[in-house]
Parts: structure tokens; sequence; C-alpha cells
């Protein structure tokens, strides 16, 4: 074996390693009861879920008593509720979005999220014209 | 309801336009295509004949694709929005530099940038590329053969090809045909309707986005001349006069491609409020991979250049980087992203078009690099492979049946398209391996070979990284796409090395090299950049052990590519080139390290402390916790709150006006004392909102630049957004001028000191100013009512004032004597109260130390490509004089 192969061998290695250690150390898209069950295994590792939000309960946000917690109610894909708890002021237009992913985990009795991905910049709409009655 | 009859003349549309836009695409489709043929043909009989009519018909095809601009830019220009395309992406109060970005909102417009780029690759090559001329413009004749197919906009019945940008609004939405009020308009006047485009996206209305995505656009448009070098060398039995053309054209691409990508980072930092200038967005990662290739492809071409070995790897990289621009464009506009980016891009349906387009390039470097049988067995076999399945697809009718055939499809298909890479990478290597023996480990080219190793090791995390969702759609998993922290924390490392083996490189000789000539300048170097390293970690204020050694390594490549240089070319400034790039290489990761490791945020604060659990499980510190939990903080208006260096007082919000209405500006003042109350600097930032009624509320950044530091601030809430608490504690009184009266619970005393009337046509309108007095404070209210005499309607528009927490409306007018004079006039005013709300901004501001190092290195790197190119470009000359 000449030297090329090894050096070869070794930067494949190396290649491996930094995807298996990427991929080590990626999250799934879970639900609720997964998340839980997450968090009682390894407390504090990030999942990702899919969800949106339930318009019929209280999306609670008073910047005034604190910028940084925004309190809601969230529905998965299979129908399973859970509070949320983000740390983050309230992003814009969050009563409209259609569908968001939070990035956090399950503590206690909520889910405390650090991020909320929605299809931000709301997607751009195709309105038809406005009529003006003259 | 849609009239019946079968032909309907519509007014005011002028088709014209559209049949030439049209027509202009069949041209270049076609032109290209006879274009490819003939130069084919002079490659195979050199007859000039073939070349002259080839070189014509590419002409042509440039100049339909031109005419194709223009075309596309009249309609954007004079609102012609019969058009799609100029209603979807433009609108009347559109600047006309704003026109040019209609152009990459929408695929087909960045389709046609594409092309004419490429067009006018192939025309510069037409006059440069000599005789490699017919073989080059092959490959990028069959480029836009791809490319222009993407815009003809051909449909038979389910089957269609490409999607014209010059297709109607009626034909593209018939719903808008059946819109109601056409029934008295009628549907041949419907363009009455359409006096306005949907507008154009907000956030491409900025100065850096009419620059930046053609730049990319370029960046990724040369990267079409190595590979098709490399395919014209394979075809003409590997020929090894492509490597130093190649090597300009590698340099050229990625000069602008490495550009157009920090372009658009200094876009995001500039508009976006996400806080930075890159966020390994998937998009971003698009661009950013072929950039990685190409840099390693560079070098590859250096080495076989300087001493014939590697000529595998140079073709394989070339290849490469071209194939990961075809899979970027593949990525960001298949939707396949979806969810995982801030980049909206839809799917066109030209997606399957798009996978046709990349499997056809890959077919074509198989036809290429194989040699007589077995060329003639693929040329049986490719299309057969595209043929079977298709036809079989034709013939299933049940649904079940065919949902099953397609998941077997996938699979052989993912199959099928490994075994074609491994085979087409063996056969490539069988033709192009140089059995030359182990290089000298004192050789530059072993350490340059290794520097290239390690960019690809950065090319295939992000390729792993950013290639989720296409695993996730091909078997059916869930995986999450990986965050920033999981790139930076393994880019890091890989970094490093490459730093270190650029800085390295330079004091070996291709071959071999002396052991005793590396000591005194890898001594000097080492030396220096100890000591540097020292101050600027002590001024930066890094002290972490790894960010030190990277700044160490930076540093160190600072130095070496500079006292290189010196030593070798002294003031011959022509031949720097490559050690300028390296320079701003080395500067460009430095500002990169610093900004990102002493980002600062100011507005970090104990606000909101409860939320994460200070203390876990096993009693340790949860830094977790703490990190994400208070970077925002509340600014009331008129008052000011002590940040982390800075006082910031929220002063006013201003709204704009016309057309910028929506937009609403929060002028804060930033001041920073030193102890004895000394101002040392003070400046304003106005960070905005915008309430778009498109695309909802946008939040734009504003930014302090100073040398050493950036200040960044933008607005994620304010009180405006807060839900309006309703009036309650509703009180009627009825009174005169100059009396004072008081709202429920007596908080506010109000008095009313004038009335304003005035005669509109029919309407009367009176206004009272109503002065109120809350404390020590006071406001003017300007409730009003109009009147209309003929109706007899009274309309009340009530005043409000949030700081107030009252309401006033006037819900009658008494006159109580026949002589109206002030004194008999009562009003019946109803007043409300609600806690007072004071105005206030939720902002975050970030300091970013050194961040300027970034755009410095990214300069001082453009600046050597441009150097090394020209020098590159001097010595072929040189050699073929």
């Amino acid at each position: 074996m000449k030297r090329f192969h090894i050096i070869l061998l070794c930067i494949a290695g190396i290649g491996i390693a930094t995807v298996v250690s990427m991929y080590g150390n990626t999250t799934q898209y879970v639900v609720f009861p997964d998340a839980i069950r997450i968090s009682q295994e390894s407390p504090g590792k990030d999942v990702h879920v899919v969800c949106k939000l339930n318009k019929a309960k209280p999306v609670i946000y008073d910047a005034q008593i604190n910028v940084n917690r925004l309190e809601f109610t969230a529905v998965d894909s299979l129908d399973n509720e859970c509070t949320i708890v983000f740390t983050k002021p309230k992003p814009t237009q969050f009563e409209q979005l259609e569908k968001m992913v939070l990035i956090g985990y399950y503590e206690k009795d909520h889910f405390l999220a650090n991020e909320i991905l929605s299809k931000c910049p709301s997607k751009y709409v195709e309105s038809p014209p406005k009529i003006v009655s003259q | 309801m849609k009239t019946e009859s079968p032909i309907i003349h519509f007014n005011g549309e002028w088709l014209w336009l559209g049949n030439i836009g049209h027509s202009m695409a069949v041209v270049a489709f076609i032109a290209a295509i006879v274009s490819a043929v003939f130069y084919f043909w002079h490659e195979k009989t050199g007859l000039s004949r073939d070349l002259n009519l080839a070189r014509r018909l590419f002409q042509l095809h440039v100049f339909s694709v031109v005419a194709m601009f223009v075309v596309l830019f009249i309609a954007i220009f004079y609102h012609r929005y019969e058009y799609y395309y100029a209603w979807r992406h433009s609108s009347n109060a559109l600047p006309v530099y704003y026109m040019i970005s209609c152009f990459w909102e929408g695929q087909e417009g960045s389709f046609l940038l594409w092309l004419f780029w490429n067009g006018l690759i192939g025309l510069i090559l037409q006059r440069v590329a000599k005789n490699w001329e017919s073989p080059v413009m092959v490959v990028i004749a069959f480029a836009q053969i791809a490319l222009s197919s993407m815009l003809i906009g051909f449909h038979w019945g389910e089957f269609s090809l490409g999607s014209s940008p010059f297709d109607l609004l009626r034909e593209q939405r018939p719903d808008f045909l059946e819109i109601p009020i056409l029934g008295q308009l009628g549907v041949e006047n419907y363009l009455q309707l359409f006096k306005d485009g949907n507008g154009l996206n907000q956030l491409l209305q900025n100065y850096w986005m009419v620059i930046h995505p053609p730049t990319l656009f370029l960046g990724f448009a040369t990267a079409i001349v190595p590979f098709a070098y490399s395919l014209a060398s394979l075809w003409r039995k590997n020929d090894r006069g492509w490597i130093p053309i190649a090597l300009i054209w590698s340099l050229v691409c990625v000069g602008i491609l490495g550009l157009g990508i920090i372009m658009g980072g200094f876009w995001a930092y500039e508009s976006l409020s996400f806080g930075g200038y890159w966020a390994w967005d998937p998009v971003e990662n698009a661009s950013l991979m072929p950039w990685l290739i190409m840099a390693s492809a560079a070098h590859m071409l250096i080495i076989t250049k300087s001493t014939g070995r590697h000529v595998f790897t140079s073709h394989l990289l070339v290849q490469l980087s071209f194939w990961l621009v075809l899979y970027a464009t593949f990525l960001t506009r298949s939707g396949i992203l979806g969810d995982s980016s801030v980049h909206s891009f839809t799917d066109l349906g030209l997606s399957g078009q798009l996978l046709l387009f990349l499997l056809a390039f890959l077919a074509l470097a198989l036809v290429v690099v194989l040699q007589g049988k077995q060329r003639k067995w693929a040329l049986e076999c490719i299309p057969s492979l595209f043929l079977i399945p298709m036809a079989i697809a034709y013939g299933i009718e049940s649904p079940e049946n065919l949902a099953l055939f397609n998941q077997w499809l996938k699979g052989l298909g993912t199959i099928l398209f490994l075994g074609w890479l491994v085979f087409y990478l063996f056969v490539l290597f069988q033709r192009t391996k140089a059995n030359l023996g182990d290089e000298s480990i004192l050789s530059r080219e072993f350490w340059m070979f290794l520097g290239s190793m390690f960019l690809i090791l950065s090319l295939v995390q992000v390729f792993a990284g950013t290639s989720i969702p296409v695993f996730n759609k091909l078997f059916g998993y869930k995986t999450a796409v990986p965050t920033a922290a999981d790139y930076n924390r393994i880019q890091l490392w890989l970094a490093m090395p490459i730093m270190l083996l650029m800085s390295l490189g330079y004091w070996f000789k291709f071959r071999e090299t002396e052991l005793s000539t590396l000591k005194k300048p890898l001594f000097v170097i080492v030396l220096a950049s100890v000591v540097i390293t020292f101050l600027l970690g002590f001024g930066f204020g890094i002290e972490s052990a790894k960010f030190l050694l990277f700044l160490f390594l930076g540093v160190t490549l600072v130095i070496s590519s500079g006292l290189y240089g010196y030593k070798k070319k002294r003031f011959e400034w022509l031949r720097w080139g490559g050690n300028i790039v390296h320079i701003g290489f080395g500067v460009l990761l430095i500002g990169v390290l610093v900004s990102s490791v002493n980002k600062h945020i100011l507005t970090a604060s104990n606000e909101g402390i409860d939320l994460a659990p200070e203390i876990d499980s096993k009693g340790n510190q949860d830094n977790k916790g703490i990190k994400f939990n208070r970077e925002n903080q509340l600014l009331y208006k008129g008052k000011s709150k002590q940040l982390q260096g800075y006082t910031a007082t929220y002063i006013e919000h201003i709204q704009g006006v016309g057309n910028d209405s929506i937009d609403k500006y929060f002028k804060v003042l930033f001041l920073n004392k030193d102890e004895s109350g000394k101002t040392l600097d003070s400046f304003v930032l106005m960070p905005k909102t915008q309430n778009n009624p498109k695309m909802g509320l946008l939040a734009e950044p504003s930014t302090r630049h100073f040398l050493h530091k950036d200040i960044f601030t933008h607005v994620g809430y304010e009180s405006g957004m807060d839900r309006n608490e309703p009036f309650s504690n509703f009180r009627l009184d009825t009174i005169g001028f100059y009396r004072p009266f008081i709202t429920q619970t007596g908080k506010v005393v109000m008095r009313i000191d004038s009335i304003i009337r005035s005669v509109n046509g029919d309407g009367l309108s009176i206004v009272l100013i109503v002065k109120a007095k809350r404390l020590q404070d006071s406001i003017w209210l300007r409730p009003a009512v109009l009147i209309n005499e003929k109706t007899g309607s009274f309309n009340s528009v009530p005043a409000e004032d949030n700081r107030f927490g009252i309401m006033l409306s006037i819900l009658n007018i008494q006159i109580t004597d026949l002589t109206p004079n002030s004194n008999n006039i009562r009003f019946v005013i109803q007043s409300g109260e609600k806690t007072p709300v004071w105005d206030y901004i939720v902002i975050q501001v970030i300091a970013f130390p050194w961040i300027n190092l970034v755009w410095a290195g990214t300069i001082i790197m453009v600046f050597g490509f441009i150097l090394a190119i020209l020098n590159r470009i001097r010595k072929q000359k040189q050699l073929t004089i």
C-alpha cells in the first residue's frame, strides 16, 4: 500500500467521522408524547415538533410583564395538545401562522421552545385585484 | 358567468409582445440544438463551413435570449398585466431600478438570466477558445438546449415542456375571469380590473438584491466552462492542453461566486433580522457547495499543470463543481427544501425537468468518457433507461399500481443512479490515471493536495447536512436539518487545517524541496504569528484555547502569504494574485471568528429568568437555559434604559407617508458616557417595521457601523401589535363649551375648547377640540361627527389616546335655543376608559466586533482574484505567441 492510499483512507475516515458526528446530533421531527418521552431519557435535548396553534385557547403575551415569554397551546399532527412556552417576543402575525416547527424540549408541564420556524416571510400571496366600486 | 362563445376578443391586450417572446423562446431552443449539432460535426469533420454555421447559430441563439429579456422587460416596464409574469412580480409603484429584480423573483426570469450569462460566456469562448472551440461549445450549447427548454412552455395535454414567462394572466389564472363584477364589465374587458400588479417581494426591494443575484448567477454560469473543457479533453483522447485554460476559468468562477455569496450575506445582515450574515440556511449552503469544490479544483489544476499529477482528481473536481451547481439549482427550485428554508421558492412543476437536466449531463459525461464499443453500447442503452419506466408507467391504469410502481421506481432509480456514478468514476479513473508513484512529502503538490482534500471534507459535511430533506423524501425519514451550531462546530475544525496547509504549502517547491530552506522562513512566520496572535487575542478579548489556535492560524496565513509574496515577487504586483487571495481569506476567517465569538447581545438581561432551569438535576448550572432566555428588552417611549455599554432611549416613532405609509420607524438614541459623565459617543438608530399587506409584518434592522464594531438593532415587537383592551366605564355627559367634565373614575378632566365646522357638498363635518388633563399632563382630543344633510345620517368619529386610556365620542348635538350661538349648543358626549398604556418597543441590540474584517477580507480576495486571472491570461498569451 502506498502512502497516498493511507492518506486517502485517513481523509475518508475524517469525512465519515464528521458526517456521523453531525447525524448523531440531528434531531427528529416528533409529536408531543415522543417529546415528553425523550425529555425523560435525556433532559434538555432539543427536538423538532411540527404543529399548529390552537386558536381556541388563549395566547398569552404581555411585553410589559415579560418581553421574553409567550405562552400558547399547540396541536401536533396527531392532535395531541401541549402548552408551549416560547422564550422570545411574540412573532409577527403569530395568530395567522398556518404551520410552525418548534425547536426545544419538554420540561415539567410544558414544552419550552427556543425557536419557532414558520414559513417566514409568510408565503407571498397572490391576491385577486381589489374591486373599487365607482 | 363565463360566456360560452368560442372566441372572445379581449380588449387592450398587447398580444404581439408575447408572440415575439414565445417565438424567440422557440428560436433560442432550436438554434441551440442546431448549433450544438454543427459544432459536433465540425469536431468530427473539421470542415470550416460547419464551424461558421455553428457560430452564427449560437449568435442567433444569444440574440433570441436577449430579445426575450427585452420583451419581458417591456412587459414589466409598461405594466402589461395581461402577462402573468409582469402581474405576478411587479406593480405600478415599482421604481425602474427594482424592475430588474423582477427577473429573479420568479423561476422563469432567473432561468432567463442564467441563459443570458451562459450565452455571453459562449460568445466570449467563440473568441478566445481557439482550437478548443467546437468541443467546448458543444457542451455549452447542450446546456443552453436544456435551459431554454425550461422557458418554452409547450403543453400537449398532460405533458408540458417548461414554463413560459410570456403566458397570459387569463391563461394562468382562468379563475380571475370568473370574478362576479366582470358580468357587468364584460369578460372581454377584464384588463380594466388589473390596473396594478401583485407587486415585488418587499425583501427584494433592496439595493443589494439588485446586484447579488446576477453576481451569484454569473458565478454559477462560469462553472460550466471548466466542466466543458474537462469533457472536451476526454473527448480528444485525454488532451492535456485544457488544464491552463480551465484553471483561468475556475479562478473566474471562484472569484465571482465567492463575491456573490458574501453579497448575499451582507444583504441578509443589512435587511433581515436574524442578526448575522450567515445562517447555514440550505439555500446559502447550496451556493457554498460549488464554491468549495471549485476552489479545491483550482488548486488541483495548478498541481496538474505543474507536475502532471492528479489528472483524474482535476477532472473529478471540475465536473463535481458543475454538478453541484445543478444540484443547487434542483434543491432551491424544486420546492424540496420546503419548510427547512426561509427562502420561499415554489415548485413550478419544473422539478422533473431539472432532474432530467441533471441526468442528461451525467449521461453526456458518460458517453464522452467511454470509448469505442463501450460508447456505442452506452448510446443505445441510456435512452432505454429513460424510456422503459416511462412506457410502463404509461401502461398502468389503476392508481394503487401506479403508487407501487413509483415506489419501486424510486428504489431502483436510486440504485441505478449510484451504480451509474460508480461506473462513471471507474471509467474516468481508468482513462485519466497517471502512474507516477508517490510524490515527495517535501513537495508543494503534496501539501496542496492535502489542503484540497480538507476543502472537500468541508463540502462533505455541508452536503450531508443540506441534503437531509432529499434523503427524507427518498427514504421517508423524519430527520430535522442541522442547526447553525452543528455546522459551526465541525467547520471550525476543518478550517484550521486548511489555513495551516495554506500557510505551509508556499514554502515547498514543486517536486522536491531542500528541508534546510524551510527553517528560516517558518521560524520567522511562527515567531511573528505568536507575537501578533498574543496582541490580537488580548485586543479582541479571545480567551478560549481553540479560538486562539484559530486566530493563530489565521494570522499565520496572512503573514506567510505576505512574506512569500514579498520574497519571491517583491513589487511585481501582477504576480501577487494568489497571495493576495490567501491574505484576504485569512482576514475573512479572522473576521468571522472575532465577530461571532465575541458577538455580544447588549440587551441581555435578567428578564424572563424564571423560565429555564437555572440548576439542572445534577446541581450544575444549566447554561442552555441562560443562553436563550433574555435577549430582548422593553423600552417605553420617552424613557431611557441602561443596556450593556449604552443608554438607550426610545424617542418617538415616525410613520411613513405616501408609498411608505406602511412603514413605521422607531427612533432610538444610544448614548455611551464615561464615568465623569462625558459623552463618548452618541448616535440614533431607526429600526423599522413594515405592515406589508401581502407579507404581514416585516422588521428591518438598523445598524451603526464603526471601524471596529457594528451596533445592530431590530424591533421584535411594539405596543401597536398588542390586542387593544376594549374601553369600559362608559359615561354620558351633556355639556357645553368651557365646562369641565370628567371620566367615570375621575382620572381625566376634560373641557371643550373650540369647534371646527366645514361643509363639503351635502356633508357637514364638526370637530370638537377637547383639552384633557391627567395628573400634570395634558393633551388635545378631536372627536368628530359627519352629518349628511340629505340622508340625515349622523356618523361619529371617536377620538382615542392610549397613554391617557381615554375615548371620546359625540353621540348627539342639541340646540337649546332657536338663535344658535355657542352658549346654546350642548353636546352629548360618551367617554370611556381603559388602562393607560405607554407606547413601547421590544428591541434586541447586538454588538458585532470587527465585522468589517469580513467585508474587507472579501474585497481583498476579489482584488487578488482579478490579479491572479490577469496574470494567468498574460502567461497563457506568452505561451501561445
